[in-house]
C-alpha cells in the first residue's frame, strides 16, 4: 500500500493500464494541483495516479486553429491561455478568467482539463468555458464522444466522465461571423484579489455587429450553485438588443433573469444572502464595460 | 559550472529511479514515486534554502524553477522533474558566493525582515527578470512593465513582515537597470 505513479505514453497505453494496471483504487492527474492538496488533507496513502501529461499527442497540449474556432487539447496549461495571443483577441473572457486563476506559479501547471474535470462550481475557466458554450471531446470506454459543455457537469464535482472517461479536448466555437464588438470578459469577487476562491463569479462574452446589436451573448455563473451555470434565458433576453442603448429597466431585468439561475448556499466565505446581492452588482458591472 | 554526479541512495522498498540536474548538478536518486520535489530537494539533497510553508500552494516559500519555470516544488512530483534542470535559491548565486542581480536588488532595497519567504521571492524575482529579457530580445517587450503588473507576478508568494513595498521596489529597478 502506497500512492504509485504510472505515466502512460500514449492513449492505447492509457487505456491498457486502465483496463490491466490501476486496480480499483486511481485518479487521472495532471497539474496535479488540486489532486495533490486532496492526497495531504485527506491522508490518502493508497492510490494509484495516472499521470496523462506523457500522453504523446501534440493536440493535448496545444491550442488549434479549426473550422469550427479552436481546439484546446485538456493538457493545455492555464498560462497558455494567458500567453497565446489569438486568444485574448477573440476571446477576452478566457484570458481574464485564466489571468485570475490561483498564482503564476499555478497558472504554469495547472491544465484546463484539471479545471473542468475537477468540477468545482468555483472553477474560473471552465465558468469562461461554459459562457462560450464550448464542447468537450471526452473518451469513455464505450469510445470517443462530443457533448457540449453545458452537459458535462452532473452535480458537485461530478462530470460525465465517471471514474474512467477522459477529457482530450474542448472545441471553443468561432465567434459570429459579423461580429465587430465584444464585450467579453469575467468579473470574480473573492474576499482578497489575488489567490481566491470566489465568492461568486460572471463570465460574458457578448458578440456585437458593428453599430452594437448583440448577435450572440453567452453568460455563465460560477459558486452560486451545485455546479456552474449557463443563464441561458439571461443572454436570450439580451440578444437583439444594442449593447449601448441598453435602459436601467432591462439592466434590472437582465440581473434577476441571471439570479433566476443562482442557488447559493452559505458556507465559511460567504452566505448566500450576500453571494446573491454580489452577483446582482456584477450584472450592472457588464454593462459598463460596453463603454470602454 | 561544476557538473558532478552525486549518487544517493534511499531506503526505501517501493522506490523509483530519478535524474535531474540541481544548479548545475547532476543527481541520479531513488526517491518514493509520490514523493514532491520540494521533499526531495530539502530532505534528500538537503538543500535547505527552498522552504515549506503551507504545502498547498498558497504561500510560494517553495517556489524554484523547472525549466527556468516557477513552479511550487510542494505541488510538484518528483518524477515529473525528470531529465529537466531545476534552479533553487542556492543556484542564484555566482562563484565565490557573489550575489546574483536578484539578491542584490533585494539586499539594497532592504526587502527583506524575517526571510522566510526570500527564497521563494528571489526565484519567482529571477523567473519575471527572465521573462523581461527574453521579450525584449524578441521584439515582443516594447512596452515595459507597471508596477501593478509586477504586482501582479508576485500574488503567489506571500510575506508576513514586509508588506511588500520594498520587495516591488527591488523588483522595479533590477527590471530598470536590465533595461
Ligand atoms: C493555492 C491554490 C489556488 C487555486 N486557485 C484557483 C482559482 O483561483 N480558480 C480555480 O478555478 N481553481 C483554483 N485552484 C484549483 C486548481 O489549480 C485548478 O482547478 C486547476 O485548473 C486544476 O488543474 P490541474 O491540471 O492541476 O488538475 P489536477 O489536480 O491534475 O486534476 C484535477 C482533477 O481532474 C482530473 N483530471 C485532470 N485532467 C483530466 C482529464 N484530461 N480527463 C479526466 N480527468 C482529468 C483529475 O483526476 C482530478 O480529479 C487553486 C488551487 C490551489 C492549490
Ligand atoms: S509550501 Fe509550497 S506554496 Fe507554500
Ligand atoms: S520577510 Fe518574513 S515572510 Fe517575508
Amino acid at each position: 500500500m502506497a500512492i504509485q505513479v504510472l505515466r502512460p505514453s500514449n492513449l492505447p497505453e492509457l487505456k491498457k493500464v486502465l483496463r490491466t494496471g490501476a486496480g480499483k483504487n486511481f485518479r487521472f492527474i495532471a497539474g496535479g494541483t488540486d489532486v495533490l492538496p486532496q492526497i495531504a488533507k485527506d491522508d490518502i496513502r493508497d492510490l494509484t495516479l495516472i499521470d496523462i501529461t506523457g500522453i504523446n499527442s501534440a493536440g493535448f497540449f496545444a491550442v488549434k486553429r479549426y473550422s469550427g474556432g479552436y481546439k484546446a487539447g485538456a493538457g493545455v496549461k492555464v498560462d497558455d491561455l494567458i500567453t497565446n495571443k489569438e486568444i485574448g483577441l477573440h476571446y477576452p473572457v478566457l484570458k481574464e478568467a485564466a489571468l485570475s486563476l490561483a498564482s503564476n506559479q499555478i497558472r504554469q501547471v495547472a491544465t484546463i482539463g484539471g479545471n473542468l474535470c475537477t468540477a468545482s462550481p468555483s472553477g474560473d475557466v471552465a465558468c469562461a468555458l461554459m459562457a462560450l458554450e464550448a464542447g468537450c471531446g471526452i473518451s469513455l470506454p464505450a469510445g470517443k464522444k462530443q457533448v457540449s459543455i453545458l452537459k458535462f457537469f452532473t452535480g458537485v464535482r461530478k462530470t460525465v466522465l465517471g471514474k474512467t472517461g477522459l477529457l482530450l479536448s474542448v472545441d471553443i466555437p468561432q465567434n459570429h461571423n459579423k461580429s465587430r464588438q465584444l464585450v467579453s470578459g469575467f468579473i470574480k469577487v473573492g474576499s482578497r484579489r489575488s489567490m481566491e476562491c470566489s465568492v461568486v463569479s460572471l463570465a460574458f462574452h457578448l458578440q456585437c455587429d458593428a453599430k452594437g446589436t448583440i448577435l450572440r451573448a453567452g453568460i455563465a455563473i460560477g459558486a452560486v450553485a451545485p455546479t456552474i451555470r449557463f443563464a441561458r434565458s439571461a443572454a436570450m433576453y439580451l440578444e437583439g438588443k444594442n449593447i449601448h442603448e441598453i435602459r436601467e429597466m432591462e439592466k434590472l431585468e437582465f440581473a434577476e433573469k441571471v439570479l433566476g439561475y443562482a442557488s447559493p448556499i452559505s458556507d465559511l466565505r460567504a452566505s448566500d444572502w450576500y453571494r446573491k446581492e454580489v452577483l446582482r452588482n456584477i450584472c450592472f458591472e457588464l454593462f459598463d464595460r460596453a463603454g470602454k | 559550472m561544476k557538473k558532478t554526479v552525486k549518487r544517493v541512495k534511499v531506503k526505501q522498498e517501493e522506490s523509483v529511479s530519478l535524474s535531474l540536474t540541481v544548479n548545475g548538478n547532476r543527481h541520479v536518486l531513488k526517491v518514493r514515486p509520490a514523493a514532491l520535489l520540494l521533499d526531495v530537494l530539502r530532505d534528500v539533497l538537503k538543500l535547505k534554502g527552498t522552504k515549506p510553508g503551507c504545502h498547498e500552494g498558497e504561500c510560494g516559500a517553495c517556489t524554484v524553477l523547472v525549466n527556468d519555470i516557477p513552479v511550487n516544488s510542494c505541488l510538484y512530483l518528483a518524477v515529473r522533474a525528470e531529465g529537466k534542470k531545476i534552479t533553487t535559491v542556492e543556484g542564484l548565486t555566482g562563484p565565490g558566493g557573489a550575489l546574483s542581480a536578484v539578491q542584490n536588488a533585494l539586499v539594497e532595497e532592504g526587502a527583506v525582515q524575517c526571510g522566510f519567504c526570500t527564497p521563494g521571492m528571489a526565484i519567482s524575482m529571477q523567473a519575471l527578470l527572465n521573462t523581461h529579457k527574453s521579450r525584449k530580445k524578441s521584439g515582443r517587450g516594447t512596452k515595459s512593465l507597471s508596477r501593478d503588473d509586477i504586482k501582479k507576478h508576485f500574488e503567489g508568494n506571500l510575506c508576513r513582515c514586509t508588506g511588500y513595498v520594498k520587495i516591488i521596489d527591488a523588483a522595479e529597478k533590477l527590471l530598470a537597470q536590465s533595461e
